[in-house]
Order: C-alpha cells, then sequence, then structure tokens
C-alpha cells in the first residue's frame, strides 16, 4: 500500500499536499477487488454484510439498501441519489454480465472502494450561523474528529451524531469526544501521533551492521517500537499520567530481546505479544524516551553512535528548536580515532573550531555527547573502546552532569511540553501552524500545563476548541 | 468489514468560491509546455528513455577521464562499463546552476526539472515525466519506476509533491509485467468480460468525482486531477488488454524472480536485486510494456551497508579519510551493477541494431563529491544513442556548461520539440551542441 509522504518530516501533513501516483492507483484497484471478494465471497460474511436476500440476479432493491449502508460508511457521509444510482446500476450490469448478483455486487463495492470520496478526505465549508465566519460541515468535523483521535473513520454513533446536529452544539460535540477519548479506539490516534512525533516510522528502514552489533537483528526495530509505543500509551490512556514523565521514567515495556540489550531481567508477565511491564532499578542509567533502543538507534549511524543526529533529534523533536541545513562546498570528513583523538567527542572538536560549522554544531553536538554511553542500537557501554566518556554539558545555559541530568533538564524545560502541544496540533489539523494561530498553540500549551500535562487532556482541548471547528483559520482569515 | 486503508489524505474544500486552509504553490508551471513529439518518422522501432541513479555522489579524482574526444581513456571509477565504452558517451566539467541549498536533493533536482527545490519539493515534473506525458501514452504502462533500496522516495516528480515512488521487489515489479493481464503476442484469445467490467468501475469512479471538484480550491483541485489521471491511464491499461499485443520478436516470458531477497548479515543483497531488477525492465523495453522508466538504484544520503564496508556509505563519504577507498570500491560497485542493466538492454536485439542504440539512459547521482556536496564537476553518463540522435563513444569535458543543457539535448534526441529547459539560473535555450552526432 502506498504510504502517505511525509512533508516536513510530517505525514499527516504532507497527506495534505500530496496525491497519489500511478502505481499507487494501481495497487488501489487490486486491493478494492480483494477486498470486495473477501467480503462477498464467503457465505457467511456475505449473509451479515449483505442483509437482504436477493429475489434473482438483479435485484436493484437488495443492491441499494446494501450499496447505500456499506456507502456511508466509506465515504463517511450519505450518498446522494445520483451516487446511489450510479452505483445500482452498475452493480446491476455487472451482475447480468457474470449471471451472479453478489458478484455484481463487487464491482459497485470495488468503484466505492477506489473513489476520491473513500482515498481522500474532503473537507467541506459551510457558513457558521450568523456570525459571517466558516465551518467545517458535520460529516466533515465527524471525519476530523476521527482521524485525529482514532487514525481511523467515523463509527455509526459518529455518523448519526453530525446527521443528527448533535455536533453543532458545545455540548454535543463534548459528549462525542468524551465518549471516543474512553473508547479502546484512542489507542491507534496516540499511536498514530507518536509515530509521527518520534519519526518511528524510520525504524523500517534502520540497518545496524551486525559484526558490530552482535545483539542487533531483524527483529529489533519493531520491539523497539513497540516500547516506545507501548510506553506513550501507558502514560496517556492507561495511567492518564504527566506526559512529561515520558522523559522520566524508570518504567518500560520490553521483550525477551529488548530486555537482554537493556541487560534486565524480562519480564515475568507478559502480554500475548511478549512484551511486560518492567521497572528498571533505581541507579540505572537509562530512563525514559532517551534511554529507548527505537530513539538511540535511529538517531544513530550503521556502525557508530553520531552526537550529531541524536542532538538534531532532541533540538527538533523535544524542543521544537529549528536547525538549519548544513552548508554546501564543506569539507565534512571526522578524523580517524588516534592516541589524542581517542573519543567522539575529541573527534568532533573540529566542528567547534570551524566557524562554518560551530553555529549548528554547538546546538547539536554538546548535547547528543550527553548520550555517549548508549551505542549505535542503544545498548550501555561504559566507555568509548576503552577511553573515558564525559557525557556531562548544558543545555541553553543549564548544565548537566550526564544523560539523566540532560532528560531531566528537558522535563524542566516549557520548550518541551510546547513542543508536544506543537506537534499534536500539527497532527490533528494536518497541517502545520501558520502565524496567526501561535496564540492558540500557546493557550492550548498553558492548558496542557493547567491539567497536569496530561495528553489525554490536551487531545480533548484541541478536539473540542472553536477553532478546531472554524474552516477559515483560526485569526478568522484565510491561513 | 475488514479493510485497512487507513488514509489521511485531505481535501481541503471551497466556501463561497474561495479556497480555504492550507495554500500550495501556484501549479501552472505543471502543465507541459515543450510542444508535441514527431509523429512516428525515423527508425520503426520505439524510442525508449530512462534514468539510473544512485545517491552520494563520486570521487571526481578517480571519476573524471583525463583525455577527451573519441579516444579517451576509461577513468578507474568508470572501468566496469569499460565493454560498453562504444554505446556510452561521459560528460564531465558541466554544473548545476540552479541554487545549491539542500546537500544532495539540489543538484538532481537542476539536472531533472530545471529549478531549484521550492518549499521542500519540485516545481516541476522531473524529465523522465516530461517525456513520459509525450510518449507514454501509447504503451500499457506509462511509465515504470523501480529502484533496489527499498525507499519511497524518488527524483521521478509528476509535478510539486508528486513523486512515482520505485517498486523495490522484483517478485512485485514481475507481477506487475507479467501476471494477470500479460500476453505474449499473438496470444490473443477472448477477451475476459471481467476486464470490461473493471474498465466501467473506473469509469464511474472518474464520474463520482465530477461534483466534488466544483467544491474544491484550486491547489486541491489538481491533487484530485492527478489522482484521476492516473485513474484514467489505469483505463487505458486494461483498455490496451482487450487490444493484440505488439509483435515483437524479442519479447518473452522471463521466469519469476524469488519471492525475496533477505538480507545477508544484515547487508541488502543490492547486485542480486539490481541485476533481478534489470532483467526485468529489459524484457518490460522490449514487450514495449512501456518506453520511460526510472531506476532508482540508490537513494540520496543512504547509509546502505555495501559488501565488505565498515560503515554506511553516506557516513563513509563524510568520515573515511584520505583518498577514500571504500567510497571507491563502492562506486565501482554500482557501476558493475550499471554496466550489467545496460548490458541487458543492449542484448535484446530489435532489428540491425539493439534496445540500448534505441534508448537513451542518463546515468547520474546527486552530488560529484560526496564529501562535500559539489554541485559542479556533475557526474552525467548517458548510455545508448536514442536511435542514432546522440553522439556515443566519447568523452566531453563541457567546460562550465549548464548541465541543463544536457537535459535539454536528451529532449530533442527523443523528439520533442522543446524550445528551452529549465527556468532561472538553469534556463537553457541551447542542447549540449558536442552531443550532436
Amino acid at each position: 500500500m502506498e504510504p502517505d509522504v511525509p512533508l516536513g518530516g510530517s505525514v499527516s501533513v504532507g497527506a495534505a499536499s500530496t496525491s497519489i501516483s500511478r502505481r499507487g492507483v494501481e495497487q488501489y484497484e487490486a486491493l478494492a477487488y480483494d477486498l470486495a471478494e473477501q467480503l462477498l465471497r464467503t457465505e457467511a460474511r456475505r449473509a451479515r454484510a449483505v442483509g437482504c436476500t436477493p429475489t434473482g440476479t438483479a435485484d436493484a432493491t437488495c443492491a441499494e439498501t446494501f450499496l447505500r449502508a456499506t456507502g456511508r460508511r466509506l465515504w463517511r457521509r450519505p450518498l446522494t441519489d445520483a451516487e446511489l444510482n450510479a452505483l445500482v446500476t452498475l452493480a446491476g450490469n455487472a451482475a447480468t454480465t457474470l449471471n451472479d448478483f453478489h458478484r455484481g455486487l463487487e464491482y459497485a463495492l470495488a468503484a466505492m472502494l477506489q473513489s476520491p470520496h473513500f482515498l481522500f478526505r474532503a473537507e467541506l465549508a459551510e457558513p457558521a450561523s450568523g456570525s459571517g465566519t466558516a465551518r467545517f460541515s458535520p460529516y466533515s468535523l465527524a471525519s476530523r474528529l476521527a482521524f485525529f483521535l482514532w487514525n481511523s473513520p467515523p463509527d455509526d454513533a459518529l455518523l448519526t451524531a453530525a446527521a443528527e446536529g448533535r455536533l453543532d452544539s458545545e455540548e454535543g460535540l463534548r459528549a462525542e469526544v468524551e465518549r471516543m477519548l474512553a473508547s479502546p479506539k484512542l489507542n491507534r490516534g496516540l499511536r498514530a501521533f507518536v509515530t509521527e512525533w518520534l519519526g518511528l516510522q524510520r525504524l523500517d528502514a534502520v540497518s545496524k551492521d551486525p559484526m558490530v552489533f552482535t545483539s542487533f537483528s531483524s527483529d529489533v526495530p519493531a520491539a523497539a517500537r513497540e516500547e516506545t509505543l507501548s510506553l506513550a500509551e501507558h502514560l496517556a490512556i492507561t495511567r492518564d499520567a504527566d506526559f512529561r514523565d515520558i522523559l522520566t521514567t524508570r518504567e518500560t515495556f520490553v521483550n525477551r530481546r529488548l530486555a537482554s540489550i537493556y541487560n534486565v531481567r524480562a519480564p515475568s508477565q507478559t502480554r500475548a505479544d511478549g512484551f511486560g511491564l518492567i521497572t528498571l532499578p533505581a541507579d540505572s542509567p537509562r530512563r525514559g524516551l532517551l534511554g529507548h533502543v527505537s530513539v538511540l538507534a535511529l538517531a544513530a549511524h550503521p556502525v557508530s553512535t553520531s552526537p550529531t543526529l541524536r542532538g538534531k533529534f532532541i533540538r527538533e523533536s523535544l524542543l521544537c528548536n529549528e536547525v538549519p541545513m548544513p552548508p554546501v562546498n564543506v569539507n565534512t570528513a571526522l578524523p580517524e580515532p588516534s592516541a589524542s583523538l581517542r573519543t567522539m567527542r575529541e573527534r568532533l572538536i573540529q566542528h567547534q573550531v570551524d566557524p562554518t560549522c560551530r553555529s549548528c554544531h554547538l546546538l547539536l553536538d554538546p548535547v547528543g555527547l550527553a548520550l555517549e554511553h548508549f551505542n549505535g542500537i542503544g545498548a550501555w557501554r561504559p566507555d568509548d573502546r576503552g577511553a573515558r566518556i564525559d557525557p556531562s554539558g548544558n543545555l541553553d545555559g543549564a548544565s548537566y552532569r550526564d544523560a539523566l541530568g540532560l532528560t531531566q533538564t528537558i522535563h524542566d524545560s516549557p520548550s518541551f511540553p510546547r513542543c508536544v502541544t506543537t506537534r499534536l496540533y500539527r497532527f490533528a489539523y494536518g497541517r502545520h501552524e501558520t502565524d496567526g494561530e501561535e496564540a492558540e498553540v500557546g493557550r492550548l500549551t498553558q492548558d496542557f500545563a493547567y491539567g497536569g500535562y496530561r495528553l489525554r487532556r490536551l487531545m480533548s482541548s484541541i478536539a473540542t476548541s472553536a477553532a478546531f471547528r472554524r474552516a477559515d483559520g483560526v485569526a478568522g482569515r484565510q491561513p | 468489514m475488514k479493510t485497512r486503508i487507513h488514509r489521511r489524505t485531505l481535501l481541503k474544500g471551497l466556501l463561497g468560491g474561495a479556497a480555504i486552509s492550507i495554500g500550495l504553490p501556484p501549479l501552472e508551471c505543471f502543465i507541459n509546455a515543450n510542444g508535441t513529439a514527431y509523429a512516428g518518422g525515423g527508425s520503426s522501432f520505439p524510442k525508449r528513455f530512462g534514468v539510473f541513479f544512485w545517491g552520494n555522489g563520486v570521487l571526481p579524482a578517480r571519476w573524471n577521464p583525463t583525455s577527451e574526444g573519441t579516444d579517451y581513456a576509461l577513468s578507474p571509477q568508470l572501468m566496469p562499463l569499460s565493454a560498453l565504452k562504444s554505446d556510452l558517451t561521459v560528460i564531465s566539467a558541466s554544473r548545476v546552476l540552479t541554487t545549491n541549498s539542500s546537500p544532495h536533493l539540489s543538484g538532481p533536482t537542476g539536472l531533472f526539472t530545471g529549478d531549484a527545490i521550492v518549499g521542500g519539493t519540485v516545481t516541476r515534473p522531473s524529465i523522465d515525466q516530461v517525456l513520459a506525458a509525450e510518449i507514454g501514452g501509447e504503451t500499457r504502462f506509462r511509465s515504470l519506476e523501480i529502484g533496489v533500496q527499498r525507499s519511497d522516495n524518488s527524483y521521478s516528480y509528476s509535478g510539486p509533491n508528486q513523486v512515482n515512488p520505485p517498486e523495490t521487489s522484483p517478485r512485485a515489479f514481475f507481477n506487475r509485467l507479467f501476471g494477470e493481464g500479460f500476453r505474449m503476442p499473438g496470444e490473443m484469445t477472448a477477451v475476459d468480460p471481467r476486464v470490461r467490467l473493471r474498465r466501467s468501475v473506473l469509469d464511474a469512479v472518474g464520474g463520482q468525482a465530477s461534483d466534488l471538484r466544483n467544491r474544491l480550491g484550486a491547489a486541491d483541485r489538481i491533487r484530485l486531477e492527478q489522482h484521476l489521471e492516473g485513474v484514467r491511464g489505469l483505463e487505458r491499461q486494461i483498455a490496451r488488454l482487450e487490444e493484440n499485443p505488439p509483435n515483437l520478436a524479442a519479447c518473452r516470458r522471463p521466469d519469476a524472480p524469488p519471492e525475496a531477497y533477505a538480507d545477508l548479515e544484515g547487508r541488502p543483497q543490492m547486485s542480486a536485486i539490481s541485476r533481478a531488477m534489470s532483467d526485468l525492465m529489459a524484457m518490460a523495453l522490449a514487450c514495449d510494456q512501456s518506453r520511460v522508466f526510472f531506476n532508482m538504484y540508490s537513494q540520496s544520503v543512504n547509509n546502505t551497508l555495501f559488501p565488505g564496508a565498515p560503515a554506511g556509505h553516506h557516513q563513509l563519504t563524510h568520515d573515511e579519510p584520505g583518498e577514500q577507498p571504500m567510497v571507491d570500491a563502492i562506486v565501482r560497485l554500482i557501476m558493475s551493477d550499471l554496466a550489467y542493466f545496460l548490458t541487458a538492454l543492449r542484448n535484446v536485439p530489435e532489428g540491425d541494431g539493439n534496445l540500448l542504440q534505441h534508448s537513451i539512459v542518463l546515468c547520474t547521482t546527486d552530488c560529484s563529491y560526496g564529501r562535500s556536496h559539489s554541485i559542479d564537476d556533475y557526474p552525467l553518463i548517458i548510455a545508448g544513442s536514442g536511435g542514432g540522435a546522440l553522439a556515443t563513444g566519447r568523452h566531453i569535458a563541457a567546460r562550465g556548461e549548464n548541465a541543463c543543457k544536457v537535459s535539454l539535448s536528451i529532449l530533442r534526441a527523443m523528439g520533442v520539440r522543446a524550445p528551452e529547459f529549465g527556468v532561472g539560473a538553469g534556463r537553457t535555450t541551447d542542447g549540449l551542441s558536442a552531443l550532436s552526432p
């Protein structure tokens, strides 16, 4: 399946400006017939899905019943009469050609599945009563809510709420958002957000030299992603805790593979997928997200660490600082390790001396060097090939002694909750915030703080905000 | 219902004629103003165009030949191509003149589109897609995009944000080409009625969009159009299945490649995948399934672990000291895979010549010296002459010339009446004269 292409590092933002390639169209066609067959070829599924017994090869009434109900779910709104008629005709023609009512339905279903009404989310606006502003149509709002909170299309109840006008009122909207936040589908939305926020989809393509990292195997990337997603779920949903704990908690989720990389005992009680909740020892140098294999392996090279990439991750993903592109026509070679340049810190010194490099690398390397005790896949190492590692440094004036100190500094920085808010806002809106919207992001950040930094509450604040419903931008103008 | 499709793809609606929400760069430039292809003419064998691209540049000191003209000596990094020397033109010393603002990305974008990167994407279609718009309509597939490194990225763009991702699985590529729907010349049997039904479904899909189209802003309408263009392309593809395939002597249905190429000791089997893809592409072209391709061997900034290399490719280009022997070995390995690909094309006989002679393959990378991201002295090879439309068997040192001249020469050699190529600093109205036969 062709993925949405990320834009500015964000898949949900990319989705708002990319289209579907020709190969994607071909793949959708094949998939549409595959799904239609799955649904309509086996007796049991068919009976449940179709809901009526055809009177003959062509039965327009029965076809219409099925297509009306299915269309509403797939297109996330009721079909117009013209749309419905066209599909009923298509099903009838195919049924006659193939002399089989249900085969005929397959073609109409395949048409719905390949339709732009299914593949694209059209957000349509209408005038908001009396105010001279625009709001999203109730069905568009239902899709916005569902893709944001559930990363899924709206369910029947939400579509019914839209149809009955209940999303138009403050109370009605709150009631639906409350219901959605209590649904198990919230996990899907949260996982999609965290994956995008931390770039975890890139774990699919990570490669590590197995000669250098002997404990790395092809199942590690998926396990590493599961750890981070499980912890986020645990904090944000199960415990509804202060989300900043994701940086400092000693709790995490591991399977046997990750336990061996972390050199801890595998969990005694596990879920069906082999993962279990553990608490790292009190004296563990590893805590929270910056101790996860996912982050540490992604922000590293196939054979070594990379303080530069790790610094970039912290700046961009945790603090939302802008890091400029590296300049061109610069010799970027690092000196090889030698007797005088034993550690990464020593080898990177050129970055601090050369005036071209200095301005950016001062932002990046010193921060990333705090994580040098974690090797290129995130396993602990006491030294760098025998040389002592110095993990101390300072983050924008606040000095720290080691990785835990850095983690605490980020945890205490007002930039972190603001950054989480900004990233969640982009995920919800499917685009970057614009100038007029900084006040809204600021307001949401404050609200996040008042509520004890609970991510679920932040999701609720965004979903129920007036801005999320307005189709003409927060500032009441074209964004 | 078990559906696993989760698209977030957004279209924004209109309110009272005014577009709401996101703004995209204007897409007027997407419309191809390059004129039309010459109808028929000359050789009875179709001309093909393709790109072979690899990431992370070369080592200029070991890449550029030291002598010029037809009697030049191949450089160390070009040695793997020695058996193909008479079919190649090596062009050195030209420069991509569009802004070098984005390491690795600026060079290919400038060469392929003639413009700089704006807002993180291209402003215009890449040269393969310009040609696909001209000559792609006659074949089952308008263009074919393949790759070796697993990735959805490419430099093949149909327009801003419209990337054409490569197929990197040989088996999937085989199924797409030679699976259901492929017929050998002369194999015509009664057409399955379901083929016509598939077409009527696609027709209905197009019809469903007309109402939506009127409610969208200009940018989103273009996105919707691009999607519908894909749907119409698929309709045409299916229509081809209802026709008798062209009678091409060299066309064979190849054997299916293995289901998967597992990494060996954590290293992808780049050469094995590349060679399987090469054989399939050669047969796809021999069977006239398409006339335009983009072969994305490896991505810009890729950190692929090549056999024997102590670190990822990109990291080595920056960190390996001295003469960079490891980087050198990787470039030579890629050139030997390129040689295999070009040889596969040359092994397809067509009339008195071969498929490679009837093709133009532009072989290039994303910068000259990987360590510094320079886009001066741009590495370019043209393989094949497009049926005698370009000179081959020589090294042209095009000192200081605009690399887009090469792109324009290619467009013209492919039969496009193009008055110019590129915009701003990249724009040229002249081809590279030394490429004339």
